[in-house]
């Protein structure tokens, strides 16, 4: 049992890891029916310059807040530069651009920084809480409380300031926003700031534990796609409980089912996709496609 | 009177297909004009000319200035609400979340909260609603918000397209009254396009009707209700 809760603990943490990543791309999938292959690259991109950061001195504590802000100014960038010129080309022009992303930004980490994975400071002490004959990790604790105070600060954005009010109406309904005054193109960008800031989180909070290199987030990619696809991939609150069952899921199958431990874990993450896109194409909190005749 | 609107000339259209050939129209600084005729005349692509949804030539002047080269979101920052073509409601959103989609521009607050007591006098029934999905509203009450919502933007100039589509001719009629009534109180103009020409012209100051893509007949809206065969070969009473 205690083992059992261990387990369901530190997948809450790696769960909460999953939950921001797939939120970033539930956010670009709201703003624009794209699935943003490039976030996870993106992510380790951020990553890197944290890591460059602390480096040079930097206490972590500084270099995560001015990362978070980096990568929102470098998502902006990205959106005016390589997105906006094919914004009314058909998505799979851009699904191909997001692809091309990638393997831009995979190939410029490797440039710089070179495949050889590096250690990545954790910020949260390697020792560990006895609540009750249960062994919680601080680390766990700390991944659990950034990534919750991430996402908390995206709900209250989104749902309680004038900026998030503009930016969901312009996501769902571009051309009625437009006539209400609302800079559309400027909203798109902003989402795609705020996506790429979040997914940052994620990279920084699983550096320490995987090591940073380049293909850092191309596991981790997988297990997000399936937290946003469990959750219904444009429901922000079904990213995250989406992250949450599959960070779970997956440490527990880990564990207890014989022979799915380490390579075989990415297994259960396209498992649960493949499960999902088959059984439940809506996801949890995803609305079937109405559409009137 | 002095033009608040004024179309010259104007040419539109999508892609290869022309829509408008040429039409010219004004609205009077806080009058009511009507813009009637039949299915594809050009009259939902006359009003999205006016805001920038479609390409156009010729020239539109609203206020005594060049809309050329203005995009839809200066249009309307700049004094033009339109309510468009069903009706343009978010329906993810809540009511008072709509609501204040109409008034997040605006920075005058006390005079913003002047604006949401008059709105919820004309419309009760979304101040009881404001806290559902606006996609839980019925068609009636839809149209309701999308005039409350324009109102909140304090317009000079409102398009409305088709405001009775599709609704019951009772709350047509309460609908319209309360146009009429916004129009009186707050000097709004208003260029609406309507099927409905009975009712357009009740409360018209002047009319206009296409005839694809042309303007075939103008006048005062009690000339044309009196001119008989004018109403039976295009407004169809």
């Amino acid at each position: 049992m205690q083992e059992f809760l261990q387990l369901v603990v530190s997948g809450i943490a790696t769960g909460g890891i999953f939950a921001s990543l797939a939120l970033a791309l539930v956010l670009i999938y709201n703003a624009m029916g794209l699935v943003n292959f490039a976030q996870g690259e993106m992510a380790m991109l951020a990553t890197f310059v944290a890591y460059s950061l602390v480096n040079r001195g930097m206490s972590f504590w500084i270099a995560f807040p001015v990362t978070l802000v980096l990568a929102f100014g470098g998502g902006i960038v990205i959106q005016r530069v390589v997105i906006k010129p094919a914004e009314r080309a058909p998505v799979l022009t851009l699904v191909i651009i997001t692809l091309g992303l990638a393997t831009l930004v995979n190939g410029l980490a490797g440039f710089i920084w070179g495949y050889v994975p590096r250690s990545f400071p954790s910020p949260f002490s390697p020792d560990s809480v006895d609540l009750a004959g249960v062994f919680i990790s601080y680390r766990d604790l700390g991944v659990i409380a950034v990534s919750g105070l991430v996402l908390l600060c995206v709900y209250l954005l989104l749902q309680h300031t004038t900026v998030g009010l503009t930016l969901r109406a312009a996501a769902h309904h571009p051309e009625a926003s437009r006539l209400l005054g609302v800079q559309v193109s400027w909203m798109l960008a902003l989402g795609w700031g705020l996506a790429s800031a979040v997914g940052a989180v994620s990279g920084m909070m699983v550096a320490p534990i995987l090591l940073l290199e380049p293909n850092m987030m191309q596991t981790i990619i997988i297990y997000a796609f399936a937290a946003a696809v469990l959750g219904g991939i444009e429901s922000p609150l079904g990213a995250v409980v989406g992250g949450l069952i599959v960070g779970v899921t997956v440490n527990l199958a880990g564990s207890y089912i014989p022979g799915v431990g380490g390579d075989l874990q990415l297994a259960v993450g396209l498992g649960i996709i493949v499960a999902v896109l088959i059984l439940r194409p809506n996801g949890l909190f995803g609305r079937a496609a109405v559409r009137r005749v | 009177m002095s033009a608040i609107l004024e179309l010259e000339n104007v040419h539109a259209g999508y892609g290869p297909t022309s829509v408008l050939h040429g039409v010219s129209l004004s609205v009077p600084e806080g009058g009511v004009v009507s813009l009637l005729g039949a299915n594809g005349a050009g009259k939902t692509t006359t009003l999205r000319a006016i805001t920038g949804g479609v390409r156009w030539s010729g020239d539109i002047r609203f206020a005594g200035r060049s809309l050329r080269r203005t995009s839809t979101e200066e249009i309307v920052r700049g004094g033009i609400a339109h309510v468009p073509e069903g009706r343009g409601i978010c329906t993810e959103l809540t009511v008072d979340e709509n609501l204040r989609l109409g008034s997040h521009l605006r920075r005058d607050g006390a005079e913003v909260r002047k604006d949401y007591d008059r709105v919820f006098e004309y419309f009760p029934v979304l101040k009881e609603r404001r806290r559902l999905s606006a996609s839980t509203l019925s068609g009636g009450e839809q149209q309701m918000l999308a005039l409350a919502r324009a109102l909140l933007m304090r317009p000079r100039l409102m398009l409305l397209d088709e405001p009775s589509l599709g609704l019951a001719p009772i709350v047509v009629r309460s609908i319209f009254e309360i146009v009429r009534s916004i129009n009186l109180t707050s000097k709004v103009a208003v260029l609406l396009v309507e099927q409905n020409a009975r009712i357009a012209l009740d409360m018209s100051s002047t009319a206009y009707v296409l005839e694809v893509g042309r303007v075939a007949v103008q006048g005062a809206g009690a000339e044309l209700q009196g001119n008989e065969s004018v109403r039976r070969s295009y407004l169809g009473y």
